[in-house]
């Protein structure tokens, strides 16, 4: 299925109409440009400031079910905070939407007010690092994505040593051992320390349009190689129809560029850093993965080098890609009711590269190749904050076993607890196949108890996975620099990152 | 009155303008020589981003400046940058101004009209261009693509050879009309004899444009080229929006550069020594300007 031309823009116009006119909310008239695969580089970029893709349902979770005992302890606990004011900034993740939705339960129960400022993710890090450079203590909470863990290992308090330091705001059955393993691994941990709570969990698994390959006669790809055979030939078939064989997240500068470029070169046997802590992604493995990138890179829309993942999602969303190696939370949205999509998608496990992955300790810095790149995040509470006790209680809450199986039933993402796995509200959705789906999940849980990709943990992260690794790639995938030689990039991007690495005394 | 006088230090009489400038001088101190001579110092600092540890070494992250390929790329990104987004704005401002220079009915609402771009916030520009080259819709990309100068394949904001641009279209769009009220103001202002006895000698229009409201325009065209030059060298707003300094580095100009080593990297110490460079630039730049032009204020 795919938008002809004209039908597009006649979408477009009667959304935009609809809009102007007052009968369409902002909200959907954005979904709506989305869904016409409008904006894939302007909304992306611009105006929707990168956010990730969520087009979830409150009222699937809009039932209070946060247990008598739970409820009792916030009251009691949450009374000498009364009246306060606890803020954390976050990335517009799916579990953040919700979280802001149901925020009013907790405040009800604690008297405990609590600000969410939403906004892009590179001004989340911008922020946070200000916050932590002062010592400000602007935010209670940080939001922290995994690639900052260690950057910030310094500023948060363990949650595990605050709760059991502090019994008088442990909330009954909060069972840290609930939490997904993999997920504290990849997540949370540096040098043993827990730094937050797994909040958010987007990770790689394979996305295909099963009408577009039945179509074609192409079996459900399992491997690289059959992957990219599949891409080339839709690509080539579909050509009329504007159809690609698959899109990408290319922006280039940005963060997503950087997670694509990672599970490539991990895919073909390579990884970001060698043992001896050098940066490595300009092996013969590393530059096979970047060569393969490039490749797919032709053979997917062109607004993919403009693209993160809102755009990304945008292009599955308007039937523009038959085939996608992303994030697992994309796939909630494509099967939402108005879906121009709805129930095309189907998921599979992560693919597989035609190497061998590198083993752990032929890595550096903790990093840990593998063929689901995950993108997870957690909360984590500010060393600096003022109100570290409210902070305290409103973290449990948001990372509860209740709120958080709510959270998915609302937004169909991923959830960080094992228990949301096995709630019967959970497993009642596996068969649907339109809004509030999770007939994906049981995918998403091999893949993260089998094939999790994590990046290094290093302090300066943050910054080389958004700066020094995006820009030279896009400057190789636009054509500004190198010639297209994807080993002259990844000799320049050795280069750079192996004296960021010097220069903080990490080499 | 005369009492309040006998016993207050002359300095702090009405008569004397240290109460009158106090204010102002206190709030130039504050919010403009402080942050400047703070960054100063912050620049010389060696950061150790792992650590975050500042070591006093002054020349550290200058030498990484001088030695540092981006800062060279974006000096000549910002340079082509303000250069011709200057050169296209002097020009139809110029042009612009002398078609609305008549004091025919309508003329004044046209005039009025030309400030409305001004009022809209450069972000909000920004992502009004964004929609305009969108390659699915955009009126700018599609018009492009229908008269073949462009294809779909090359979005405009996402090549390196367009993207710079796509950024500078928007820019001139916004600013040009600044140009057009300052030379309107000076096309005003200038005294009518000499076009009187320069038509009654036989010149043309052209003949009067160059040889009398140009030489005697050019202290304002010189104003107004200092100002918006000033301004853009300091351009971000645009580039943040429209290509957050992409693809690559095709549109990262110095005050981008800085930013990104800033919020990105948290490099703070080397990004206070890119904008005191950017500041050493635009007062490089400008005090030659003034100079060649001998521009008086």
């Amino acid at each position: 299925m795919s938008f002809k031309g004209h039908q597009k823009q006649n979408f477009i116009i009667d959304s935009a109409n609809a809009f102007t006119a007052g009968r369409m909310s902002k909200r959907d008239f954005l979904k709506n440009l989305g869904v016409a695969g409008v904006g894939i580089s302007a909304y992306s970029a611009g105006l929707l400031g990168t956010s990730r893709p969520f087009f979830g349902n409150v009222a699937h979770a809009a039932e209070n079910t946060t247990p008598q005992e739970v409820a009792d302890f916030l009251r009691d606990a949450g009374k000498p905070f009364a009246g306060t004011t606890i803020r954390y900034t976050s990335e517009a993740t799916p579990p953040t939407n919700i979280l802001n939705e149901l925020k009013g339960e907790f405040t009800e129960l604690t008297g405990i007010n609590v600000e969410i400022e939403i906004v892009p993710l590179e001004q989340v890090l911008a922020k946070a690092t200000q916050d932590v450079q002062g010592q400000l203590g602007t935010y209670d909470i940080y939001y922290l994505d995994q690639a900052w863990t260690s950057t910030f290992s310094f500023d948060t308090i363990d949650p595990v040593e605050y709760y059991n330091s502090n019994p008088d705001l442990a909330m009954p059955g909060f069972d840290f051992d609930d939490f997904s393993q993999p997920l504290v691994e990849g997540i949370c941990l540096y040098n043993d320390k827990w730094i937050g709570l797994p909040f958010d969990i987007p990770i790689f698994t394979f996305m295909y349009r099963k009408d577009i390959l039945e179509k074609h006669g192409i079996e459900i790809p399992r491997t690289y190689d059959e992957f990219t055979a599949a891409v080339e030939l839709i690509s080539a078939e579909e050509a009329e129809n504007n159809i690609y064989g698959t899109g990408l997240q290319a922006k280039s500068g940005h963060y997503s560029l950087e997670c694509d470029w990672s599970q490539a070169v991990w895919g073909h046997g390579g990884s970001i850093f060698g043992a001896d802590k050098n940066f490595s992604g300009n092996d013969a493995e590393g530059v096979a993965g970047l060569e393969w990138y490039m490749n797919l890179l032709e053979n997917s829309p062109a607004a993919s080098v403009t693209s993160t993942w809102d755009g990304q999602w945008q292009m599955g969303a308007s039937g523009q890609i038959a085939m996608c190696q992303s994030w697992a939370e994309f796939f909630p949205g494509w099967n939402a009711d108005d879906s121009q999509v709805k129930g095309l998608w189907e998921m599979a496990k992560p693919l597989e590269g035609p190497a061998t992955l590198r083993s752990r300790d032929a890595v550096g810095f903790g990093e840990i190749p593998n063929w689901g790149h995950q993108g997870g995040s957690s909360i984590a509470l500010s060393r600096y904050s003022k109100n570290q006790d409210a902070a305290w209680l409103f973290l449990q809450w948001a990372c509860s076993k209740d709120i958080m199986t709510r959270c998915t039933l609302a937004g169909g993402f991923a959830p960080m607890r094992n228990s949301s796995y096995v709630d019967p509200r959970i497993l009642a959705r596996k068969d649907l196949e339109g809004s509030g789906t999770t007939r994906h999940l049981d995918t998403v849980k091999w893949t993260i108890d089998n094939a999790m990709a994590s990046e290094p943990d290093l302090p300066i992260w943050a910054g080389v996975a958004n700066n020094e690794i995006p820009t030279e790639l896009g400057k190789l995938l636009t054509g500004q620099d190198y010639d297209g030689n994807a080993q002259k990039c990844m000799d320049q991007i050795a280069k750079l990152v192996d004296a960021v690495v010097d220069e903080a005394d990490l080499g | 009155m005369t009492s309040r006088r006998t016993w207050l230090p002359n300095w702090l009489t009405s008569e004397h303008p240290l109460p009158w400038l106090f204010p102002v001088t206190s709030l130039l101190l504050v919010f403009g020589l402080y942050p400047v001579l703070y960054s100063l110092w912050l620049s010389f600092f060696k950061r150790n981003p792992a650590t975050r540890i500042e070591k006093f070494e002054p020349s550290w992250n200058w030498s990484k400046l001088l030695a540092d390929d981006r800062v060279w790329d974006a000096v000549q990104v910002t340079f082509t940058y303000a250069g011709i987004a200057l050169f296209l704005q002097l020009a139809l401002g110029m042009a612009i101004a002398l078609l609305l220079d008549s004091d025919k009915r309508g003329f004044g609402v046209l005039r009025a009209l030309m400030t409305l771009p001004l009022v809209v916030p450069p972000a909000v520009t920004g992502m009004m261009f964004l929609l305009m080259y969108d390659s699915s819709f955009g009126v700018i990309s599609n018009s492009l693509y229908a008269l073949n100068i462009l294809s779909p394949e090359n979005p405009i904001l996402g090549t390196g050879s367009t993207a710079l641009w796509g950024v500078i279209v928007a820019d001139v769009w916004q600013w040009t009309p600044f140009m057009v009220l300052i030379m309107l103001a000076g096309l005003r202002a200038l005294p009518r004899e000499p076009f009187e006895a320069a038509s009654i000698d036989g010149a043309s229009s052209f003949q009067s444009f160059i040889f009398l409201t140009l030489p005697m325009m050019s202290k304002i065209i010189a104003l107004a080229v200092l100002i918006r030059g000033i301004d853009l060298f300091r351009i971000y707003d645009y580039v943040k929006v429209m290509t957050d300094s992409g693809p690559g580095t095709a549109t990262e100009t110095l005050t981008a550069y800085a930013g990104t080593v800033y919020f990105k990297s948290a490099n703070f110490p080397y990004a206070s020594a890119v904008a005191l460079a950017t500041l050493l630039l635009v007062l490089v730049t400008s005090t030659i300007f003034i100079k060649l032009f001998k521009v008086r204020f």
